[in-house]
């Protein structure tokens, strides 16, 4: 921030501001991924970042440095913004690592915010992760843009030509072809020896009306019913001993215009289904994803029902929560995990 | 004119009636004593009671040792870690400015006055704490130079030192944050935990001496100093000193992984600077006063030299060394809990307080 850099440098008293700040630049660091472990690397006995003045400190309000180490989602943007805001005038920023530059590996994600964006960044510190040396040096470089004024880089790369007559990769057209086949089998029959398994499917097919229950490994059952099937047979589950939803599950089938949600049942309290995994699973159409919740009589499928709310879009019915962002920041966009969620374009720039 | 000439002589012949006398330095004042107007400005600084507060063991070396002491301590805690330290500010000396980089920054930097804070008591008690924790240094005598005199300086010095925490708490309570109200409740337990035993130790080295005064003090160390005398009371009074101070062992109410340095937390800019400092300050008034109490105070190897100087030297000398010995608990203990501290203060402290005004009885009435 180009105004922090001229208080620091103006007035009569500037030389004595400048030496100051610079010598005495304190970094609250923002940790958000593995670049906290090379920070703490930079300030410990190897490299020991108090040598130039650095001291690291936990408190926002006493410092005037951050350093943002990794990727700024959404929800960290506001923290990250907060942070700053609370900090006092004259403040600097670093970030570090290749997520806080670009997105790194997780480039172009729908959950990812820029850190330029959300406050002045006054050196970006490539690598992923950067070296305890290049931290140290970006803090040497800040030092040089309070005593001269001016930014410059110090990491320069040697440029690669690209080679003649190699052509750019093309990507296919749409509409993409897709072949008919299933794309997603949920049950998938498997011989394996397992006796209690077979007089566990008998049981069930005396007690579920489904359409298929086919034994897909050792312990695991999955059993496919009708949508609004979902809750009677979770009741029959209940009965027979089942206590607890393990997971709910949502896939996206575009081609086959379809989601499959699971429900996946275990026991914590009958020794023998404490193995066991009955696997109950629905077709729902995407147009209509509509599905009766089992929050009310397993009060664990309630967080995971409303994850996959977040993610896909499927709506729980009966469960309260329906309709707003529960894990997502309320900014994000709707149902990013779909197939046919749309990213922003990929550019290059030549 | 004449007004104004009479006046300026009387406050001359005041101030040279009372002046340090230093061989070492004397051709030069003698000089500068020749000189109309400067030579006022000499005496002023050579007059004992003005030299005692604002010089030494006053506030100019209360800010030298300001200075040192963050940088050794940072320096000592750095060296226990295998770092270096702060170096590159002044690569010679190494780094021994980089107290005076830290608090130009803090100087220059904005001070947040946040939108839930008392504001006017937010911003007045940073600077209305320095009332009693620099008071004290009136009645600190050292030597032949001393600001006050009373025969009541250790009690006076002590009662000063006991309403330092009211003003940490107040700074806590005008923050208005939730960490600041927990460190202001942190800080009024431990002050209840040290206080009474601390107090009650100074009172048996008071029983012990038979007086208040710190000469009196001082002249019944003359052969066996005053630890010796009464080894309880040293060990109390230096446990209460790490509590009163916030040093690691118990620093509970600023604890920065856990509470963010309690009432401090919303200070920022130079009113962060000024209250960051108080802690050491207090520091520096109780250990004059321990070194007055338990180590002979200013007596020790007189230098012809010197003259008046040695008094306050060797205080100075003597304070410096048991505060340099004092901050290594930063770096080699752990924090206890309040709880734990409490139990300390409150039954290993107080009986070992109370054993030590039973002793201090004793050798007061075997030494008068």
């Amino acid at each position: 921030m180009d105004e922090f850099i001229d208080f620091v440098r103006g007035g009569p008293l500037g030389p004595i501001k400048k030496w100051g700040t610079r010598w005495s630049l304190w970094p609250v660091h923002l940790v958000t991924a593995c670049c906290g472990a090379e920070l703490a690397h930079a300030f410990a006995c190897g490299y020991d970042g108090e040598r130039i003045g650095a001291l690291n400190y936990g408190i926002a309000r006493q410092t005037n440095l951050i350093i943002v180490e990794g990727a700024i989602t959404r929800k960290m943007a506001r923290v990250l913004r907060v942070t700053w805001e609370q900090m006092p005038d004259p403040k600097f920023v670093i970030v570090m690592g290749a997520c806080g530059l670009e997105g790194g590996l997780f480039w172009n994600g729908y959950h990812l915010v820029k850190p330029s964006d959300v406050v002045p960044v006054d050196f970006f510190i490539p690598g992923c992760p950067p070296t305890p040396e290049a931290l140290l040096r970006g803090i040497r470089q800040l030092q040089d843009k309070i005593v001269t004024g001016e930014a410059k880089t110090s990491a320069t790369f040697s440029e690669i030509m690209l080679e003649q007559g190699r052509k750019p990769r093309v990507l296919p057209k749409s509409p993409k072809k897709v072949s008919k086949a299933p794309a997603v089998l949920v049950n998938v029959p498997k011989q394996v020896e397992w006796e209690f398994g077979e007089k566990l499917v008998e049981e069930l097919k005396a007690k579920i009306d489904a359409k298929s229950i086919t034994i897909t490994g050792k312990n695991r059952i999955a059993v496919k019913v009708e949508r609004d099937y979902i809750p009677k047979a979770a009741l029959k589950l209940r009965d027979m001993g089942f206590d607890h939803v393990k997971n709910v599950n949502v896939v996206d089938v575009p081609n086959e215009d379809k989601f499959i949600v699971e429900y996946h049942f275990s026991s914590y309290s009958v020794k023998e289904l404490m193995p066991v995994v009955v696997n109950v699973f629905a077709d729902v159409p995407r147009d209509e994803p509509e599905v009766k919740s089992l929050a009310k009589i397993f009060p664990s499928a309630d967080y995971l029902e409303r994850e996959m709310h977040d993610f896909f879009g499927v709506v729980f019915e009966g469960n309260p929560w329906t309709g707003r962002k529960f894990l997502l920041a309320p900014d994000a966009p709707e149902y990013p995990l779909r197939k046919d969620f749309k990213l922003e374009k990929e550019v290059y720039v030549r | 004119m004449i007004d104004v000439f009479q006046i300026l002589n009387y406050f001359f012949g005041i101030f040279s009636s009372d002046m340090m006398d230093i061989p070492l330095i004397a051709p030069i004042v003698d000089y500068l004593m020749q000189i109309p107007l400067l030579n006022i400005l000499v005496a002023l600084i050579l007059w004992k009671p003005f030299f005692a507060v604002v010089i030494m063991p006053g506030l100019v070396v209360l800010t030298l040792y300001l200075l040192y002491i963050v940088w050794y301590e940072r320096k000592l805690t750095a060296r226990v870690q295998w770092r270096v330290g702060p170096l590159e500010v002044a690569r010679p000396i190494r780094g021994a400015i980089q107290a005076l980089a830290d608090g130009i920054r803090y100087f220059f930097q904005e001070a947040i006055v946040h939108r839930e804070a008392h504001r006017p008591y937010y911003i007045q008690l940073p600077i209305l704490a320095f009332i009693p924790v620099l008071l004290p240094i009136l009645f600190i005598p050292a030597g032949s130079a001393v600001g006050i005199y009373t025969p009541y300086s250790i009690q006076l010095i002590v009662t000063f030192i006991a309403l330092i925490p009211i003003t940490i708490v107040a700074i806590g309570w005008a923050s208005n944050s939730r960490f600041a109200y927990i460190g202001s409740v942190r800080e009024a337990f431990m002050y209840f935990a040290y206080e009474v035993p601390f107090i009650i130790a100074v009172i048996s080295m008071v029983f012990l001496y038979g007086s208040g005064d710190a000469y009196v003090a001082v002249e019944k160390q003359s052969a066996i100093p005053g630890a010796l005398l009464n080894p309880i009371a040293f060990i109390v009074y230096i446990i209460a000193m790490l509590m009163a101070t916030s040093r690691l062992p118990f620093e509970i109410p600023e604890a920065d992984q856990e509470i963010a340095f309690g009432p401090f937390v919303e200070y920022s800019g130079i009113l962060f600077g000024l209250v960051m400092v108080l802690a050491y300050e207090k520091l520096y008034i109780m250990t004059l006063l321990f070194t007055i109490l338990f180590l002979g105070g200013w007596s020790g190897i007189y230098c012809p030299l010197l003259g008046d100087l040695n008094g306050p030297l060797w205080l100075f000398i003597k304070s410096i060394v048991v505060i340099s010995i004092l901050v290594i608990v930063r770096s080699i203990y752990a924090r206890y809990r309040l709880d734990q501290a409490l139990r300390i203060g409150w039954t290993s402290m107080l009986t070992l307080s109370i054993i030590a005004l039973i002793i201090g009885g004793a050798v007061g009435v075997w030494l008068s």
